[in-house]
């Protein structure tokens, strides 16, 4: 359901029907790999016997097995209260994400050795470069989103010429553009600037649209009545309409924070050392470079997680007319 | 709507201060003697070459030649790593002054930069099988030889090779392939010889570096003969700054002229690639 409500119904992990679908689904998925060489097959030896030679029969018991534990294991966790339901599911998928990871055989003393000049040079880097373009995109954002929406006819033309041209380019392009392009008019840019103008300038026009479709949300009865009772331009904006807009731009402009995160990494071709340049670079020589994008790939989820929290935080506060 | 039009000024204002000119001087030399710092651009990516060691620096071949250049200059050297298309895309604009970075000096390349000295070769040279009953190169008249496709060796192999690079040294062919068989990469190559004399190929051309590799790796291969030609790598910086590029020749110069050229390939290669035998 999208919202609690006061409709009393199962829950749809314990209809039997769902129960029978899972477990045939995951039974027949399981019954596809043959298992019987893996710890899987040790542990089952009582059952099975000799595991390699247990055949069709030592398949077969462990894809019950499997998906048997499987759906005890979501039958069991529907009995839970939601909260702890999020956090035993977050659980146990990260779980199987390190388990996947264990299989790669990585070398933990490398990764421990490079992480910190994994942080201090290539996480900061990452870090100021997108916070820096983030600040600077959300200012050119309210200014593209105003001149889209105003009578003003050159307004209206560069800002929309802006959005097109920009979201109509690969980031990657532009940071080439900026950064070999501008010295041509004479205006010798340093990597880390270009890098900053040329996210700055792309998420700006992904920003604006997003500012633009949460301010038209807002019912235009709103800018009238204000109009109406003589509030200028500014009051109207910043008491009527960006409070009313902010709930519905939030979500969007969140997401295009962790984007940012991410595409900054798109800075390396240029060579600034930040994370992916070293995730790259670092482990080249010794033949290692799976545990410095593991490490790098790590970090950037981190820092992302951290930009989801404080994003549901804002949201939290946005939504409270909303709480019953 | 007098706000919006005025926001509209803004906008046009702020794209007009982006051209604000500071001019790029003609004197490089100038400019990195007064700053007492020689910025070098190189690859980050690249063992034994250039790459990150243990301690986060840079380091390699390449570093070395380039501190030492520094050394000789009186200057203190600092590392740029801008990708290897954004170097050889030229109109450096000052950002950095030279680059060590095992280039070879085509002709397509001196359109764009100066060559001010070649400072080691890549040998290319020919493995046989260790039951091979060859002894010099011409024994291989007629033999079937595997190559890199669209390599420098597979011309050399098809007797087709033009080394426009400034600092080249001439060479011979010393033997007519009876069939050249072309291949992804050498390594390939390599596999196909190890299977035995004559079992696919007779000898395989590629780089000496390769080869010793492959035969550390355990290959039952071995060099045939000395080197069939040499690709050079030179030292590249931008035209129109003749005084610098003479430094830099004098430079190396010396560095060859005292031993330390040769020490330092003996350091990363084991063995001398700054001459030509």
């Amino acid at each position: 359901m999208l919202y609690p409500d006061t409709v009393e119904s199962e829950v749809l992990v314990h209809k039997p029907w769902f129960v029978g679908v899972m477990f045939a689904a995951i039974f027949a998925l399981f019954l596809a790999f043959d298992l019987s060489g893996t710890l899987l097959g040790e542990l089952m030896r009582p059952v099975i016997g000799e595991p390699l030679e247990s055949g069709i029969y030592g398949r077969f018991a462990i894809a019950f097995v499997i998906a048997a534990l499987f759906c005890l294991n979501v039958v069991l966790i529907g009995f839970a209260s939601l909260r702890v339901q999020i956090t035993i599911v977050w659980l146990e998928l990260l779980l199987l994400f390190l388990a996947f990871f264990k299989t790669f055989n990585l070398s933990l003393p490398f990764m421990a050795e490079k992480l910190p000049f994994l942080v201090t040079q290539g996480l900061f880097t990452t870090i100021y470069v997108s916070a820096i373009s983030i600040v600077i995109a959300s200012a050119i954002a309210i200014l593209g989103a105003v001149a889209k929406l105003s009578t003003n006819g050159f307004a209206y033309a560069i800002a929309s010429f802006y959005t097109s041209f920009f979201r109509g380019l690969p980031l990657l392009m532009q940071v080439y553009l900026i950064y070999l392009g501008l010295p041509q008019l004479g205006f010798v840019i340093d990597a880390v600037p270009a890098g900053i103008l040329a996210l700055s300038l792309c998420y700006g026009a992904y920003m604006t649209e997003i500012f633009r479709s949460g301010i038209q949300s807002i019912d235009r009865g709103q800018w009238e009545a204000s109009r109406s009772i003589g509030f200028g331009f500014g009051i109207t904006m910043r008491k009527i309409i960006l409070p009313q807009a902010l709930p519905v731009i939030i979500p969007p402009t969140g997401n295009q924070f962790i984007s940012m995160l991410k595409d900054s990494s798109l800075v390396s071709v240029i060579g600034v050392w930040e994370l992916m340049f070293l995730a790259r670079t670092l482990g080249q020589k010794s033949f290692q470079h799976m545990e410095m994008l593991i490490s790098a790939a790590m970090l950037y989820w981190v820092v992302s997680i951290c930009l989801e929290l404080i994003q549901s935080r804002i949201e939290r506060h946005y939504a409270r007319s909303k709480i019953r | 709507m007098t706000k919006t039009s005025t926001l509209a000024a803004l906008v046009a204002s702020l794209s007009l201060s982006l051209a604000a000119v500071p001019a790029q001087a003609g004197a490089v030399l100038d400019r990195v003697l007064a700053a007492k710092t020689l910025k070098v651009a190189t690859d980050a990516n690249w063992a034994p070459q250039s790459f990150v060691n243990d301690k986060n620096e840079m380091d390699g071949f390449d570093i070395d030649v380039a501190k030492e250049i520094g050394k000789r200059l009186g200057v203190s050297v600092e590392f740029v790593t801008p990708g290897w298309d954004i170097i050889t895309a030229g109109k450096w604009q000052g950002r950095w002054d030279m680059h060590v970075g095992s280039m070879t000096p085509t002709k397509a390349r001196a359109e764009i930069f100066d060559f001010p000295a070649v400072y080691y070769y890549t040998p290319a040279a020919v493995a046989v099988h260790k039951d091979s009953k060859a002894e010099k190169l011409s024994d291989l008249e007629g033999k079937v030889v595997g190559v890199t496709a669209t390599s420098t060796f597979e011309a050399y192999a098809n007797q087709d090779l033009t080394l426009d690079a400034a600092g080249a040294p001439p060479f011979t062919y010393e033997f007519k392939a009876g069939e050249v068989k072309s291949y992804a990469n050498s390594t390939t190559a390599f596999d196909d010889l190890r299977l035995g004399d004559g079992t696919r190929l007779d000898a395989v051309v590629s780089t000496l570096p390769s080869i010793l590799d492959a035969e550390k790796a355990g290959y039952p291969i071995k060099q045939l003969g000395k080197p069939v030609f040499f690709e050079p790598l030179a030292v590249a910086v931008e035209h129109g700054d003749k005084e610098l590029s003479e430094k830099i020749a004098e430079a190396v110069d010396a560095i060859r002229a005292d031993g330390t050229l040769s020490k330092l390939s003996v350091k990363w290669y084991g063995v001398d690639y700054t001459v030509t035998q």
